[in-house]
């Protein structure tokens, strides 16, 4: 321990102001981090609370109708195996799609693309969350 | 103790510094690329809570600490506990600079991506990438006192022969080292899922981080070896020849890998193969300058 401060009396001798230089920043780097992180620790944490919306036009290609949808976790928590499903009526006639999303942390959005062999826009279309797990 | 290193001692403090960051971000590479491109570090890093984060944090600062009082990643070790204490607090924070950049390279974080969520990817990541800033001391010294004896035997020597046979040995050693790193990467999802996502123009930034990052491990790290590699003769072996040459060799062993693992081949879009090879390159390039540093 005498050796130890011995040597730490000399360690504004041995560090050269490009090493004082990095310490200082790297010391105001992780302090950001810490704080950061300790600021998600006092705020409010919401369940995961997955929603998927039609989000920009539906593409036509080659009689083929693409449906662009948007799947959005608004809680804090993270959603796992999230299943959206599409559900396209034309008259008396129903399509459905689904598709599945693995994985959707807290506030994260992610894209998808649902596919009928029909106009969506000659009948109604309904896009929504069927379920979710949690990790 | 590491060895002084008496070819870096001259040089001017800012120099030195810049040399000793480089060491150690090419240590964290070394290290922690393997675990940046895995998908279960990602999610454990998004769906851990705030508390967790910190332990994570509280955590890998122990290993680091210690690895820096016996060695760390200056030419100069410190060896007090307070300049240990520097040491990490550096190494920490490098490590999370770093591995948000590669990051973002990788499109696992942007500018949209939740806090709460990068903060996470983030803090998991860089456990392992400070332990190898902590670590590159360690790396790769053998050849540091044995290179260079070995380089002033080689003098009496054919020079001709000599630069081929020294070529031709870094070919090798190239290839082993990028199968060594990327091998146990090339069969998983995560190369493909990168890639899809990457827009063109960011394809471009991994050829030119897997030529910076490869050049600064082999020519400006201060590994083993780096001076005689300086001095070398062979054929494609001046730093930025046998930077490029290294890597396209890295290139043809990733696109070795991928189709050893039937990840492309026939039916594959040329440019979706292209941005396979391209993705699995960076930790190749990363391997490939480590087994360069070896031979």
């Amino acid at each position: 321990m005498s050796d130890d401060a011995a040597d730490d009396g000399n360690e504004s001798e041995g560090r050269s102001p490009a090493e004082w230089v990095t310490f200082s920043v790297s010391l105001v780097i992780l302090a950001v981090v810490v704080a950061l992180i300790a600021g998600q620790m006092w705020g409010e944490q919401r369940p995961a609370a997955p929603a998927a919306a039609v989000a920009g036009e539906v593409r036509e290609v080659d009689g083929n109708y693409y449906v662009p949808v948007e799947v959005t976790n608004a809680g804090d928590d993270t959603a796992e195996n999230v299943q959206v499903v599409a559900t396209l009526t034309i008259g008396d006639e129903t399509l459905e799609g689904d598709q599945m999303v693995d994985f959707l942390s807290g506030g994260e959005v992610e894209d998808v693309e649902f596919v009928f062999d029909e106009d969506p826009a000659g009948g109604e279309l309904a896009v929504s969350v069927s379920g979710y797990g949690l990790p | 103790m590491a060895a002084p290193d008496t070819t870096v001692a001259q040089r001017p403090p800012w120099a030195q510094e810049v040399v000793d960051v480089v060491r150690a971000l090419s240590g964290g590479m070394l290290f922690g690329i393997p675990l940046l491109y895995t998908m279960e570090t990602w999610r454990a890093g998004s769906t851990a809570a705030p508390s967790r984060l910190l332990l994570v944090l509280g955590i890998t600062i122990v290993p680091v600490l210690i690895l820096n009082k016996t060695e760390g990643f200056r030419a100069d070790p410190h060896v007090t506990w307070g300049e240990a204490v520097k040491d990490t607090v550096e190494a920490v924070a490098l490590g999370i600079v770093s591995v948000a950049a590669v990051l973002f390279l990788l499109q696992e974080i942007d500018l949209d991506t939740p806090l709460r969520d990068g903060l996470g990817k983030v803090v998991y990541e860089s456990t392992p990438f400070s332990i190898g800033i902590a670590l590159a001391n360690h790396f790769l010294r053998r050849g540091r006192d044995e290179g260079d004896s070995d380089g002033d035997e080689d003098e009496d020597g054919d020079t001709q022969e000599r630069g081929l046979d020294a070529t031709l040995a870094d070919v090798g050693a190239t290839v082993i080292g990028a199968f060594f790193v990327a091998f146990n990467i090339a069969p998983t999802d995560e190369v493909q899922m990168i890639a899809a996502g990457l827009p063109p123009g960011l394809l471009l930034c991994f050829v030119a981080a897997s030529l910076a990052i490869s050049y600064c491990i082999v020519f400006e790290a201060g590994f083993s070896n780096e001076e005689q590699r300086h001095a070398q003769k062979g054929v494609l072996q001046r730093p930025l020849t046998e930077t490029v040459a290294s890597y396209l060799l890295a290139l043809a062993a990733a696109a070795l890998m991928l189709f050893f693992f039937q990840r492309i081949g026939e039916g594959e879009p040329w440019s979706a193969a292209l941005s396979y090879v391209v993705v699995l390159g960076l930790p190749a390039a990363i391997g490939g300058a480590a087994g360069r540093l070896v031979v």
